[in-house]
């Protein structure tokens, strides 16, 4: 197998969060993987983002037109990121309904993420979570599956693994609709 | 057994499993977690091991080789640019030698992504002449922890293991040694006065003559145990790769995505080259492409009439590699005819820039803000230094940054040549302590007059979070350092409080007319990011603006320049109510129309 992943957000936004949890998910299916991560200026509203190689890789970086999917946490670092993109390739992002779809070559599963986390029906933190939720319900090629990922979460850290995992839900939930 | 780890994880999991138990280091900058990790696996295991910050990385290379000189396996850990300031310990060491293993971990940062500079360590190594090894993923760097020690011991030689930043932030599936017995070793000092005190010129230069045996001796060994199995391997061509570190998964992936074979030689070893050994090897190749980063560490050892790399421009001279420029270099040698496969097409619109800035509720921003009210933008110079108050950079508050300790000097410089002008230095405690001192002794007694508003937050922000000398126990201060350096000296506890805070500098500007050499500010602070003191502090006291009485002066979102401040689509400063995170300390002195005020609904 091989995939490539570009997770694009700003600083505090969690992208190296998502990062740990796919490496964990590989780590659990015995698939190769090999990811980088800023670090230095997240914590401090900057651009970050982070890559994960699934499969045989040699080289953490992935090059422009070469990922497979990108995850946008936020919409501008999703545009800013999106010459990584293949053509063939997912953008999950999240963004308001004016996001610049027809632009974008890649099939695009957009959701209005912060709106729902500014109504309280999820807390903001599990943001990064909620957009792994929608990759999960919509993304038709991406390796992995939802008791991965639960597993993944439970793995990582027992004590917050259930309310990520409501978060998880509700994302499936809420796109499932769309 | 395997284990999903980060590479600076790997790399500190491969000390323990070497049975390094001295590890001294100063925070920076890819190489950070490296001594955290000690740390943690110490506590973890209940390890009998040394881990420690040091003051910075002289004195933390000194305190580990000191260790190495009297038998046990030591190892310091710093970035690149935290070597220059190693530099002098090392270039003597590589003369002395070691008896125990000295493990010199330095983390580099091809690209810039945190650096003011894009050094290889790896020619570092070469100009000491001490052996350096390159690891190329999380694993390579787990392994080449052990053999660096074994390299280091058998030859008594500092030894180098060189990282780059995508290597100590990769993260894969390493394979690491179960139920290790940490087993550290006994260290016994052996006087032995020609060798370890060395004074020119007999001592050194027998020592220099051991050197250069010692570093042929070891260009042999690589020869045999690393590189020519390698070559073995291989099966001549058109194209033979030389490389080293992350140079090696470019080159690979490159030529299996443009479908080009070609034998890869990855040296584990960059330096010293059996050059003559490896050139011997050409006559089966067309071209030999050096593929490393980020500079021509390989390629001047080696150069030949056919091999090309980054001394021809055949290859990228600056900045982090990427395959595109392997595409590129292959293109110019005749080697690759196809279409670009990695075409770079951004989105059609420009996209705003998100640069990083201080975080909301820092007490930097109020500092500077206050500095600027009070000594005026045109009728000062502000020397700063490194750590996140150089992001004070955003506020327009910093004219200069030259390397860790510099603001101190330059302020001097800046006293002396432009006296019409205040100059008002800026520099973090920790930064103070690692490179401060020693020009603030100079300012004093040269009576260099200006100010210097050390910003204690008691904790290296910018890094992670290390905790600095004076957080350990209550026995370094630095009021009494910079009084003990025989500077005017003055405290002020940072209130949320605005008003408080520009008080405090108009009275030091009172001070500065009336002085004679430097005085010196401290801010008692603290990082909202830390989690042990940030509850003390922030009250949760929300703003919002009254959009009637907003008039778009841009007063807030250039000058004070808090993130969560920004226009809405009516023209009117909103307060992002993800981002704010209730100081409060923008309410009563920011907004020349009042337009900020409490909200209260939030605040409750
Ligand atoms: S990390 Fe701490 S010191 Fe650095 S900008 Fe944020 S609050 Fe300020
Ligand atoms: S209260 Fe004001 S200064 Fe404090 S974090 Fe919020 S917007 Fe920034």
């Amino acid at each position: 197998m091989r995939y490539q992943v570009v997770i694009a957000g700003f600083g505090g936004q969690g992208s190296v969060f998502l990062v740990k949890i796919l490496a964990l998910c590989a780590g659990n299916k015995n698939v190769a993987c090999l990811g980088t991560e800023n670090h230095g200026m997240s914590q401090r509203g900057g651009a970050v983002s982070c890559t994960i190689k699934l499969g045989d890789y040699s080289n953490p970086i992935i090059d422009p037109s070469q990922a497979d999917l990108l995850i946008g946490l936020e919409k501008n670092e999703a545009l800013r990121n999106i010459n990584y993109l293949k053509p063939s390739g997912t953008l999950a992002v999240n963004a308001e309904d004016s996001f610049p779809k027809d632009d974008v070559s890649a099939k695009v599963i957009q959701i209005d993420a912060f709106t729902k986390a500014k109504n309280r029906e999820f807390p903001i933190q599990g943001l990064n979570v909620y957009m792994l939720g929608v990759v999960l319900a919509k993304c038709e090629d991406f390796p992995f599956t939802l008791e991965d990922v639960k597993e993944a979460l439970v793995q990582f850290n027992p004590k917050v693994a259930q309310e990520n995992i409501e978060v998880l839900e509700k994302a499936i939930e809420d796109i499932k609709g769309k | 057994m395997k284990q999903t780890l980060m590479g600076n994880d790997a790399i500190a999991l491969g000390m323990i499993h070497s049975n390094i138990d001295m590890v001294s280091g100063y925070p920076g900058t890819p190489s950070s977690e490296i001594l955290t990790n000690v740390q943690k696996l110490k506590a973890q295991l209940k390890l009998d091991l040394y881990a420690q910050w040091a003051t910075n990385e002289k004195v933390g290379f000194e305190v580990a080789y000191a260790g190495a000189i009297a038998g046990r396996r030591a190892a310091a850990t710093m970035k690149q640019v935290g070597l220059n300031v190693a530099s002098d310990p090392l270039m003597s060491a590589a003369y002395i030698g070691n008896l125990g293993a000295f493990v010199l971990i330095v983390a580099d940062d091809p690209g810039f992504h945190s650096s003011q500079t894009e050094q290889d360590s790896r020619v570092f190594a070469k100009f000491a002449k001490i052996p350096v090894l390159d690891p190329a993923t999380p694993q390579d760097a787990y392994d080449f922890v052990s053999l660096a020690v074994d390299i280091s011991e058998k030859f008594q030689t500092p030894t180098m293991l060189r990282p780059v930043m995508r290597v100590c932030h990769a993260r894969q599936i390493v394979e690491v040694k179960e139920n290790h017995e940490f087993n550290p070793k006994k260290g016994k000092f052996q006087r032995e006065i020609s060798r370890w005190a060395a004074v020119p010129r007999a001592g050194r230069l027998r020592q220099g003559y051991e050197m250069i045996d010692r570093i042929n001796a070891i260009k042999e060994y690589n020869w045999e145990e690393l590189i020519k199995p390698e070559f073995e391997a291989c099966k001549g061509g058109k194209l033979l790769v030389l490389t080293s570190g992350t140079g090696y998964g470019f080159a690979k992936e490159a030529l299996e995505d443009l479908g080009i074979k070609a034998d890869i030689v990855k040296f584990k070893m960059p330096y010293p080259l059996p050059e003559n050994k490896i050139r011997e090897q050409f006559a089966n190749y067309e071209h030999i492409l050096v593929v490393e980063e980020p500079m021509a560490c390989i390629e001047e050892q080696i150069m030949a009439s056919n091999v090309h790399g980054r001394l021809d421009n055949t290859m990228n001279v600056i900045d982090e590699l990427q395959k595109i420029y392997i595409q590129d270099a292959l293109t110019k040698l005749g080697l690759y005819k196809g279409e670009n496969l990695y075409p770079s097409i951004p989105f059609k619109d420009e996209i705003p820039a998100r640069p990083p800035n201080l975080c909301p509720g820092c007490p930097h921003r109020d500092v500077y803000y206050s500095i600027m009210k009070v000594f005026k933008k045109k009728k000062s110079i502000y020397p700063s230094d490194i750590g996140c108050y150089t992001l004070a950079i955003n506020q327009e508050a910093i004219d200069t940054v030259l390397c860790m300790g510099a603001s101190v000097s330059m302020a001097s410089g800046f006293s002396i040549a432009d006296p019409e002008k205040y100059t008002v230095a800026t520099i973090g405690d920790s930064t103070f302590f690692h490179g401060g001192i020693p020009p603030l002794i100079n300012a004093v007694y040269q009576k260099h007059k200006f100010l210097l508003v050390i910003l204690d937050n008691s904790v290296v922000a910018m890094t992670g979070r290390q905790k600095p000398p004076q957080r350990q126990n209550g026995e370094v201060d630095i009021v009494k350092i910079a009084e003990g350096c025989g500077a005017e000296t003055y405290e002020y506890v940072y209130s949320n409080d605005l008003n408080d805070t520009i008080s405090f500098f108009k009275k030091m500007k009172e001070k500065y007319e009336n002085a004679t050499g430097p005085i010196v500010a401290v801010v008692r602070e603290f990082c909202v990011l830390d989690k042990e003191v940030v509850g003390q502090h922030i009250h949760g006291e929300f703003a919002k603006v009254i959009a009637e009485e907003c008039v778009a002066c841009d007063h807030c979102t250039t000058i004070y320049k808090c993130p969560p401040m920004g226009y809405n689509e009516e023209g009117k400063v909103e307060i992002d109510p993800f981002l704010c995170i209730g100081c409060g300390s923008c309410l009563n002195v920011v907004c020349p129309t009042e337009a900020f005020t409490v909200d209260e609904e939030r605040s409750k």
